[in-house]
């Protein structure tokens, strides 16, 4: 493995988004995996992904599993360079909509200490 | 060709029910069992799911205990989890080992509790439910399965201009036909003005936007096309469908696409020798309205970018020409998770048969099932057939 679960989340606690970019597709993966997704190889090299991007989809979401008590939280799909990610938009930040660009802001770690990227409005 | 045949049918009503599993399941295998005229020593092999009664009820290793429950115990028992796709997992297990001849006659089913007859109430049963999330990339972010096909529908509104009256109108079509089925768990009468009215659940999708949870059990008698004909009228399983996508979504080619969808519907129809447009109607996988469009476009009954248009025109209600959902979909019928394979395959069945009554689709031969499971990263597609 070029990049463990342990590895992203220490980094993402960090500020930094880590990827892995094929070296066979033009595929870079938004997070750890043990062989491209696309094309099956497992040569990827470790790629520290843009902190600024795109929301690609996005929702809010008003009905929270068990253990996230704050309704009303907006998660988005963002575009950082060539790579995908699942994050949350910051609840201080304004909502953001498909296209919006959005900028790395923070963690967060509501789920058992599970940490998920943070994005703000650019 | 033929692959395996379909001969007997049964499920319980979908909806509430304060009733161990063992005993709901035995409900519809004991319908589908006297529905094709056997009994539990003609069987081989029984193929049963169940997704998440661990969780929910702390309750595993089902598959010995329902067997013996339906006095079927010794029997060879493979209890499948494929999120909301397990018992079209398991359908398309026990076709391709009658296919293959390993067997002769095979029972398969599923069965799930989603109530709060479970003890969870809603936000337990939501965590629950987001397990067929990734659990190291999704779940923390708080996402949910609202929330995931919200995000597929929204890039599709994006893409396409599907609006929120196109869902609406998922749901209204869906509820009309859920007055008409007997086992469904809602029905009524609505309008795209009272959908749009409703609570927001994770946007666009609205309360009634989403299927419910619900109980339930379905189960079908499968048998080699051979044996088939010694049957009351079987229906034959012309092509099953089975593909993978990538997890997480982020990482998927195309959100809105459903790309296991497409790869399975291609497959099936290859099997069967058919085109989408000689399928005279569909069970799809809506648990939610927007599902509904991204299914009817990945099945190829409706035009890419137009499975809202289609719904809102009419074109997929009961007396359109391409229906889709005559059941009332998970959406009015209900979604018991590992039941709803198997649900699909009842109504494909009693549709060819030409017993539903009301609900009759009009020279329904050539059904297709499509059952999805989890971020759309599994789907099974089925196409049955009456038999000539």
């Amino acid at each position: 493995m070029n990049l463990t679960y342990d590895e992203w989340a220490a980094a993402v606690r960090e500020g930094e988004l880590l990827g892995l970019s094929c070296d066979a597709c033009d595929h870079t993966n938004g997070v750890p995996t043990g062989a491209c997704p696309h094309c099956g190889n497992r040569d990827l090299t470790r790629v520290s992904l843009p902190t600024d991007g795109v929301v690609h989809s996005e929702t809010t979401i008003q009905v929270p599993p068990e253990g996230f008590e704050e309704r009303g939280y907006q998660v988005a799909v963002i575009e950082l360079g060539d790579a995908k990610v699942m994050g949350r938009i910051d609840g201080d930040s304004e909502r953001v909509a498909i296209g919006d660009e959005v900028v790395l802001s923070g963690v967060i770690t509501e789920d058992d200490d599970h940490p998920a990227p943070l994005f703000a409005s650019a | 060709m033929t692959r395996a045949a379909v001969v007997g049918a049964g499920m319980t009503k979908f909806g509430v029910h304060d009733t161990p599993l063992q005993e709901l399941f035995g409900e519809a295998a004991f319908g589908a069992l006297d529905d094709a005229g056997v009994t539990t020593d003609d069987l081989d092999a029984l193929y049963f799911g169940n997704a998440m009664s661990g969780q929910a009820e702390n309750e595993t290793h089902l598959g010995p205990r329902v067997a013996s429950h339906i006095g079927a115990a010794g029997l060879e028992v493979q209890r499948f989890e494929d999120a909301c796709a397990t018992s079209a997992n398991a359908f398309k297990n026990a076709v391709r080992a009658v296919d293959a001849g390993v067997h002769d006659v095979v029972l398969v089913g599923g069965v799930e509790r989603c109530t709060p007859e479970t003890g969870k109430d809603t936000p337990a049963m939501t965590r629950i439910f987001a397990s067929a999330s990734h659990r190291q990339y999704e779940q923390p972010t708080g996402l949910t399965f609202p929330s995931v096909f919200a995000l597929l529908t929204k890039r599709h509104m994006h893409e396409h201009g599907t609006t929120e009256e196109d869902l609406a109108a998922v749901a209204v079509k869906n509820h009309a036909n859920g007055r008409l089925n007997p086992r469904a768990h809602f029905g009524k009468e609505t309008s795209v003005e009272e959908v749009l009215d409703g609570p927001v659940v994770a946007d666009p999708f609205r309360l009634m936007d989403c299927c419910p949870f619900s109980d339930g059990a379905s189960a079908v008698v499968v048998v080699s096309d051979d044996l088939a004909d010694s049957f009351d009228a079987p229906v034959d399983v012309t092509g099953v469908g089975h593909a993978t996508d990538v997890v997480p979504i982020a990482d998927k080619a195309d959100l809105p696409a459903t790309q296991a969808a497409r790869d399975a519907a291609t497959e099936a129809y290859a099997q069967a020798g058919i085109e989408a447009d000689d399928a005279d109607f569909a069970e799809v996988h809506d648990c939610f309205t927007g599902a509904e469009i991204l299914a009817s476009e990945a099945i190829g009954f409706a035009p890419e970018g137009e499975g809202g248009t289609y719904a809102a025109e009419g074109r997929t209600a009961l007396d359109g020409d391409r229906p889709i959902n005559p059941s009332g979909g998970l959406k009015a019928k209900g979604h018991p998770i590992g039941a709803t394979g198997t649900a699909q395959i009842v109504e494909l069945t009693e549709q060819i048969r030409g017993t539903v009554g009301e609900r009759q689709v009009s020279d329904a031969n050539v059904g297709v099932a499509h059952n999805l499971g989890g971020d759309s990263a599994t789907t099974v597609v089925s196409v049955l057939e009456g038999r000539a």
